[in-house]
């Protein structure tokens, strides 16, 4: 372990060599595209024509106004929820529903939400024909403020939620014994220690909808943002790549200014290290309070999906309420979005297993070896981080446009993997730091090679977190859209980018038919990898 | 003789830990390091193990310099304070564990032996969740005699166990060493343990040797302030703690 052996500096080159090539060179050469002019100088004139254009100065600023406002009135509801579920005693398994129904959309491709929105609250929606009259106009900044905070609700929660576990509560109770009033109580107690989780939330929303594709895709309607005015620029009329160039640049910066944000917030959480099951007081007021708010919440956000589930089954939403195969049997029926689903699958598969590959064994190399310069990886996940999927997948179509990876699932593959790097990296750093450091030792003492012991002890100890990282791999490759729209080709379509042709065609029932697909896809690959876990754990008791 | 150390240095980032360590040791003997938190001995017992590189001095094992040699190749194993045994294999699964790797280890006689002097055939099932302090003692232990290691290295090998359990270890670390004529280094701070159980005690203070003697030589001819107030002191204490509570008639 002390003086690096081979085979561990082999891994180690085989990770350097493939950031290199598909994370830092073709965001140099976005860089540089950014600031190749006409003539083939260097200089700041595409940013000027950029900068001077109204149109896309008033999509950034459309796009500053609708991120704040989502992140606002996500952040708020997502600590409601993660209050409700963790410091009051409302009725349990609305709890239960409360923490699995949150989840819903990240089984979905974000540009569905658009169309089941249009469903819902549309000339022809759901709750339109309820009313009788339209509630408001959904295409443009009401459309994709809705859209943004479903999209970015579970997230929040999820952090606001782990961020709850770490709080003492009976710091409340202490709070309460001390006689402390019910707004100081609420203040010392949740709020002051959750003030990192909320900022980081907030910052977490903002950037999210600020760079996402498919919601405007479907809603946006004449109200440009950044993400649409980027896709015109690449894919419209007449694509113009410097300009493309230059928007990335700009969706980059308030990404980098929210990482640095996050990571900054991170400083505000406490962490109380030992912590003790506390019961919680009940409270009628508080208890009904939430209560009301979290079925509220969680009903508003399945009853904007349950069109998705009604309409492929019914002759003609909302006319014709007839139950019918038809739609679906015509998916089935037809080749073409036969195989299209079969390459998102593909590539959800081969994301899947080699992006698992890629972060355990650069978790690996992080966590428990000493070969030199390991912390790289760390700036690796950090700046995968901060990289908008729509910012990579551009910078990929810039810099392999005349190479033979073209147009393959190759190159779709290896974005997904750097775009959701992130995550399923720490999830492994964080499983592996925490083995006991002796193992490698013993396993060497005993005769085992470095290798041979990662297969026979470490590996087997942390399986649980490889199924965990398995498929959050598949179920972002499943419905992302923004990584990919700039790499798909005739051949490699997937269904995220085969929605957003659909669309044109108004084929919305195709369009629910392949979304229920993917929901039920991940759903299917969520349930198994959660009961091999379960399995593990049993096995390990 | 059989291990000797010669002129031992580190350093830590220009922090020093051990200064210029000569120490012998030979064949069969138990030896206990004993020091203050901090004082260096767990950096001792993996400089002799190999996992720590030294830039100063020499471990030379029966007139051979193994300085340079991998840990892997010197032959010698260690119980970690913490077992490190394995959570996915049961007690068995840990104790053979590298048998399939050295021809020249345990064999299945051997491998029975040592369960039975340890005591562990009702627990070979069990997972290692499911073992007591003591027991996953004797499983790391055995997992570690079955290769048959030429020095044998325990990093506190009590310090998790309380009162009933810990003696009786004690007594069954000291029958292993005889029985196998097995030389076995322990690290330790606590006196009266490093006293009871081992034929040599190292103390060592600040990464110096304080003294090496044998426990009549500590209690009776102690060479410095730190070996009479910090290792002395303690276990007079002790034994008037005791006295106080047994009373006088046992004095
Ligand atoms: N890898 C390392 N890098 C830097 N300093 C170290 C390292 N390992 C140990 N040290 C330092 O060396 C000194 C001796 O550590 P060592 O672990 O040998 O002490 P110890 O006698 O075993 O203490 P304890 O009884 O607490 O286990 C300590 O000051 C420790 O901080
Ligand atoms: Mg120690």
């Amino acid at each position: 372990m002390r003086n690096a052996k081979p085979e561990i500096r082999i891994i180690f080159i085989i990770i350097l060599l493939l950031f290199f090539a598909f994370l830092f060179i073709p965001l140099i050469v976005l860089f540089l595209r950014s600031f190749m002019m006409e003539d083939g100088g260097i200089g700041l004139s595409n940013y000027i024509a950029s900068l001077t254009n109204d149109a896309l100065i008033h999509a950034i600023g459309n796009s500053f106004k609708v991120s704040g406002v989502t992140a606002i009135i996500t952040t708020t509801l997502a600590f409601a929820l993660a209050y409700a579920v963790n410091c009051t005693k409302i009725y349990q398994p609305l709890k239960g529903a409360v923490k699995i129904g949150i989840l819903i959309p990240m089984l979905i491709p974000t540009i569905t939400y658009g169309f089941a929105i249009m469903y819902t609250f549309g000339n022809q929606g759901l709750l339109t024909k309820l009313f009788g009259r339209n509630l408001f106009e959904i295409y443009g900044f009401n459309g994709l403020l809705i859209g943004y905070v479903i999209y970015t609700l579970p997230a929040a929660f999820l952090l606001i939620h782990n961020s709850f576990k770490y709080i003492d509560k009976k710091f409340i109770i202490v709070s309460k014994l001390m006689g402390d009033r019910t707004l100081r109580s609420f203040w010392n107690t949740v709020t002051r220690p959750l003030l990192g989780a909320l900022g980081g939330a907030f910052v977490l929303s903002f950037i999210l909808s600020f760079t996402d594709f498919g919601i405007p895709a479907s809603l946006g309607g004449t109200y440009d943002v950044v993400a649409t005015q980027l896709y015109q620029a690449m894919l419209g009329s007449i694509p113009d790549f410097s300009e493309g160039a230059v928007i990335a640049v700009l969706m980059l910066f308030p990404a980098v200014i929210g990482i640095f944000l996050l990571n900054y917030l991170e400083r505000f959480n406490f962490h109380y290290d030992k912590f003790s099951e506390t019961e919680i007081t009940s409270s009628k007021f508080r208890d009904s309070f939430y209560g009301v708010i979290s079925a509220i919440i969680l009903l508003g956000m399945l009853s904007i999906f349950a069109v998705m589930f009604i309409t492929p089954f019914v002759t003609a939403f909302p006319y014709d309420l007839s139950f019918t195969w038809e739609h679906i049997a015509g998916v089935f029926q037809s080749n073409d979005l036969v195989s299209v689903y079969k390459n998102s699958l593909i590539v959800a598969v081969l994301t899947a297993v080699l992006g698992t590959v890629i972060a355990y064994g650069s978790a690996l190399l992080n966590a428990r070896t000493k070969v030199k310069g390991r912390q790289t990886v760390d700036v690796f996940s950090m700046i995968t981080n901060t990289v908008p999927g729509m910012v990579l997948g551009l910078s990929y179509l810039l810099l392999f446009n005349g190479s033979s990876l073209k147009g393959t699932f190759l190159i779709i593959v290896l974005c997904n993997i750097m775009h959701y790097f992130t995550t399923p990296y720490l999830m492994a750093k964080n499983a592996l730091t925490k083995m006991n450091p002796g193992w490698e030792t013993s396993g060497e003492l005993l005769g085992d090679s470095w290798v041979k012991t990662v297969y026979r002890v470490i590996l087997p100890n942390s399986i649980s977190t490889v199924l965990e990282m398995f498929s959050y791999y598949f179920m972002n490759a499943m419905v992302t859209i923004s990584g990919v729209i700039f790499l798909v080709s005739a051949q490699t379509t997937v269904v995220a980018s085969k929605i957003n042709e659909l669309q044109h065609f108004a084929q919305f029932n195709e369009i629910f038919v392949l979304s229920v697909l993917i929901f039920l896809t991940n759903l299917l690959v969520r349930s198994v990898c959660e009961v091999l876990q379960k399995k593990v754990e049993i096995y390990k008791k | 003789m059989l291990l000797e150390l010669q002129n031992i240095s580190k350093q830590f980032d220009q922090k020093v830990v051990l200064e210029n360590i000569n120490l012998t040791i030979n064949s069969g003997e138990i030896v206990s390091l004993l020091g203050p938190s901090g004082s260096g001995k767990t950096t001792l017992l993996n400089i002799i193990l190999g996992l720590t590189k030294i830039e100063q001095g020499k471990v030379i094992f029966n007139d051979e310099d193994v300085s340079h040699v991998a840990m892997k190749n010197r032959g010698f194993n260690i119980v970690f304070q913490d077992y490190a045994l394995f959570p996915h294999l049961n007690a068995y699964e840990n104790i053979v564990y590298g048998l399939r790797n050295k021809k020249e280890g345990a064999s299945a006689e051997d491998v029975r032996e040592y369960i039975d002097f340890l005591e562990l055939k009702p627990h070979l099932k069990k997972r290692i969740g499911e073992l007591s302090g003591g027991q996953k003692q004797r499983v790391a232990l055995a997992r570690t005699l079955v290769t048959k290691p030429k020095l044998l290295l325990l990093d506190e090998p009590l310090s998790a166990l309380d009162g009933v359990i810990k003696e009786s270890i004690k007594e069954r670390i000291k029958s292993i060493a005889k029985e196998f004529n097995l030389t076995t280094i322990i690290v330790t701070h606590d006196p009266e343990e490093a006293l009871t159980i081992s034929d040599k005690i190292l103390i060592i203070n600040q990464g110096n040797i304080s003294q090496f003697g044998t426990p009549f030589e500590i209690i009776n001819q102690p060479k410095n302030d730190f070996v009479k107030e910090f290792i002395l002191r303690q276990l007079q204490i002790k034994r008037q703690n005791i006295f106080h509570l047994f009373g006088e008639k046992y004095a």
